[in-house]
C-alpha cells in the first residue's frame, strides 16, 4: 500500500514534468538520443495524417511528406460514403457497452468477494482467475458456433456479452477495495449501512481513480479487437471500424489505391482510445501499477 | 479483530456474483469444454460430427506444416519479445535519466499502447510497400532490395517491426513504475563507483527490475502468439509461403477457409496449452520473487 502510494506520487510527479529527485548529470546526448527515439515511434503515424490530407496519397519519398489541402474532402469521403461514420458509431457502441457492462458487473463480483463472509468465495474468486486462460483466440471456434445456435451472429450482442466477464477487472477491484482502510468498512457497518448504500456511498467514491483507469484499460481493449468482429460480424452495416478499414481498402483496391482514403480511416480509428489514454493518463498508469501486482 | 467480511447474506453474495459466473460459465468455460469436445470429432459445416476419438491429435503430430508454423511461432515471438524488451528498457532508461521533459517524452513512447492492431498494419503496409512505401526509398538505398510479398525473411521483419513498434508503449508503462521505484540512494552510491550510463542500467537496474521484467516477458510472449493476428492478417495474410503462417492465422484459416472445425478445435487445445503453460510459469517465478520483494 505504501509502495503503492509513493509509486503514484512519483508518477504524479514524473507527469506533471517535476520530478526532483534525479541529482546526477544529465549527458549531452541523453535528449538528443530521446528526440531520435520517440520520432521513430511517431514517425509512422506522422506520415498516415499527412497522407490523409492528400489528394492521391502516392508518396514515395520523404520529399513528398508535406501536408496536402484534400484533409475535409478525404474525411468526408471516408466517413459519409465509404460509411465509415457507420463503422466508428458501432465500434463506440461496443466498447461503451462493454465498458459499463464489465465495470457494474465487475464491481459486483469485487465486492462480494472482498466484504461478504460466505463460505467457498477464494474457491469462485479462482474460478473467476482461471478464465485468464481462457482468450478469445482459445475459443473463438466454438464461439462462434455457440453464437450461430443462440442466433447473436452478426448482432451487437456477439461482440458484447461474451467480453462482459472479466478477471483483470474483478482481480484490479479486490486489490484496490484491499486497500481501503478496514477502519472506514467497519465505521460504516457500525453505522448499519445496507450493502447498496455501502457500494455507492462508501465503495464507489473510495474507488474513483481506478473506476476510471480500468475504463480506459477495459475501452482500449473493447475499441481494439480485430479477430472476433471479423469473423462473426458479416455485414457491412454492423460492422466495427478495425474491420471496416479493410473494407475502405477492398473497396478502392478494385480500381485506384486510394491511400488517402484508409489513412483518412486509420486516423479516425486511432483517435478515441488515443484521446482517452492522453486526457486520463493519471489513474491510467497508477491503475497499471495495481494490476502487476 | 477488524474485518472487512461485513456482510454475510448468501443470497446477495450469490447474486452479485452471478453475472460474472453466469458469462464465465457459458461464454468462456462452455466453449472451452466445446473445443474439447469437437477435437475429438470429424466436424465441418453443414454435416453431423462423426466421433474419430484422437484421430486429429494424430494428424496434427504428423502435419509438417503445423510443425514449421509451431516453430515459427516460437521464433517470431523470441524476436518480438526481445525486441520489445530491449527498445523499451533503453528508451525507459533515456527518459528516467533526462532531469526536464520526462512527462512529454514519456506520453510520446507509451501512446502505441492505445494503438489498434489493425491500424498500425495498415500504416506499415503503407510506409513499407515494396513500391509505393516512404520508408523503401531510404531502405533500398543501403542495398537491400525490398520485396517482402514475395521474400519470406523480410516479410517475417516487417510484421516483426510493426508487432514490436505497438507493444513498445505498454512495456514502457510498466518499466518506467519499477525504475522510478529503485532507491536513489543506489543511482548515487553507483555514480560513486563510476558505474555510469549503460552500465548502470545493465548491472545496477535490469536485477532489480527482473520481476517487472519476467512479468513483460510472458505479457509479451502471449502478445505475439495471439495478439498479433491483425498485422499478419492485414499485411502478409501467413504468406509469402507461409513464412509468417503463426499458430493464430493458421488457427483462423483453418476454421474459417477450410471450415475444418474437428482439426481447428484440436489446433485451439494446443494454444489452450501454450498459454496454459506461460502462466504456470508466470505464477510459479512470481512466487519465487515474492520472498525478495516487499
Amino acid at each position: 500500500m505504501v509502495q503503492l502510494l509513493q509509486y503514484a506520487k512519483r508518477q504524479a510527479n514524473a507527469l506533471r514534468g517535476n520530478q526532483t529527485e534525479t541529482t546526477h548529470d544529465v549527458r549531452p546526448g541523453t535528449h538528443l538520443q530521446l528526440w531520435f527515439l520517440v520520432l521513430v515511434v511517431v514517425f509512422p503515424i506522422v506520415v498516415a495524417v499527412i497522407v490523409s490530407t492528400k489528394e492521391t496519397g502516392v508518396v514515395t519519398s520523404l520529399g513528398d511528406l508535406l501536408p496536402g489541402s484534400y484533409a475535409v474532402e478525404n474525411y468526408r469521403e471516408a466517413l459519409v460514403d465509404y460509411q465509415f461514420g457507420r463503422f466508428m458509431w458501432n465500434s463506440l457502441a461496443m466498447s461503451l457497452v462493454i465498458v459499463v457492462g464489465k465495470l457494474i458487473v465487475s464491481v459486483f463480483a469485487a465486492m462480494a468477494i472482498v466484504y461478504y463472509r460466505v463460505p467457498y468465495k477464494d474457491l469462485v474468486f479462482l474460478f473467476i482467475l482461471f478464465t485468464l486462460l481462457l482468450p478469445v483466440p482459445v475459443r473463438f471456434i466454438p464461439l462462434f458456433q455457440l453464437m450461430n445456435d443462440l442466433g447473436w451472429s452478426n448482432t451487437i450482442l456477439a461482440i458484447t456479452v461474451p467480453y462482459i466477464a472479466s478477471a483483470t477487472t474483478v482481480f484490479i477491484l479486490r486489490q484496490h477495495f484491499l486497500s481501503i482502510p478496514t477502519s472506514i468498512v467497519e465505521t460504516a457497518k457500525i453505522d448499519g449501512v445496507g450493502p447498496l448504500r455501502f457500494m455507492l456511498f462508501v465503495l464507489l467514491p473510495m474507488s474513483k481513480g481506478v473506476l476510471v483507469g480500468v475504463s480506459i484499460i477495459m475501452f482500449v481493449y473493447a475499441w481494439n479487437q480485430y479477430l472476433w468482429p471479423l469473423i462473426i460480424i458479416d455485414s457491412e452495416a454492423n460492422q466495427v471500424a478495425q474491420v471496416g478499414l479493410q473494407l475502405l481498402q477492398g473497396d478502392v483496391q478494385g480500381g485506384q489505391l486510394s491511400w488517402s482514403l484508409v489513412m483518412a480511416g486509420s486516423t479516425l480509428t486511432l483517435l478515441p482510445p488515443l484521446l482517452l489514454m492522453i486526457v486520463f493518463r493519471k489513474p491510467l498508469l497508477e491503475t497499471f501499477s495495481i494490476q502487476q501486482k | 479483530m477488524s474485518t472487512r467480511e461485513i456482510f454475510d447474506s448468501r443470497i446477495e453474495s450469490g447474486l452479485l456474483l452471478l453475472p460474472t459466473l453466469l458469462v464465465s460459465i457459458v461464454f468462456l468455460y462452455y466453449p472451452t469444454a466445446l473445443a474439447v469436445r469437437t477435437s475429438f470429432f470429424d466436424s465441418s459445416f453443414g454435416q453431423v460430427d462423426e466421433f474419430v476419438g484422437m484421430e486429429n491429435y494424430v494428424t496434427l503430430l504428423a502435419d509438417s506444416g503445423y510443425h514449421s508454423s509451431l516453430l515459427l511461432s516460437i521464433l517470431f515471438a523470441a524476436v518480438v519479445v526481445a525486441g520489445v524488451i530491449s527498445v523499451s528498457l533503453y528508451l525507459t532508461f533515456l527518459i528516467h535519466e533526462v532531469d526536464t521533459g520526462q512527462g512529454l517524452y514519456l506520453i510520446s513512447v507509451i501512446w502505441p499502447y492505445a494503438l489498434p492492431p489493425a491500424v498500425g498494419a495498415l500504416v506499415f503496409l503503407f510506409i513499407a510497400h515494396p513500391t509505393l512505401g516512404v520508408l523503401t526509398g531510404p531502405v533500398e538505398a543501403l542495398g537491400i532490395d525490398v520485396d517482402w510479398f514475395n521474400n519470406g525473411p523480410q516479410a517475417f521483419v516487417v510484421v516483426a517491426l510493426a508487432a514490436i513498434w505497438k507493444q513498445i508503449g505498454y512495456n514502457v508503462i510498466f518499466m518506467i513504475a519499477a525504475m522510478n521505484n529503485i532507491p536513489d540512494t543506489l543511482t548515487e552510491t553507483a555514480e560513486l563507483d563510476g558505474v555510469s550510463g549503460i552500465r548502470r542500467l545493465l548491472s545496477v537496474y535490469v536485477p532489480i527490475m527482473t520481476p517487472t521484467l519476467f512479468f513483460l516477458v510472458i505479457i509479451n510472449t502471449i502478445y505475439a502468439f495471439f495478439g498479433t493476428f491483425a498485422f499478419v492478417d492485414l499485411l502478409t495474410s501467413g504468406g509469402p509461403s507461409n513464412a509468417t503462417n503463426i499458430l493464430i492465422f493458421d488457427l483462423y484459416q483453418e476454421g474459417f477457409s477450410f471450415f475444418n472445425f474437428g482439426v481447428a478445435s484440436t489446433k485451439s487445445v494446443v494454444l489452450f496449452l501454450v498459454v496454459g503453460v506461460l502462466m504456470l510459469v508466470q505464477f510459479r517465478v512470481t512466487e519465487e520473487y515474492s520472498y525478495y520483494g516487499g
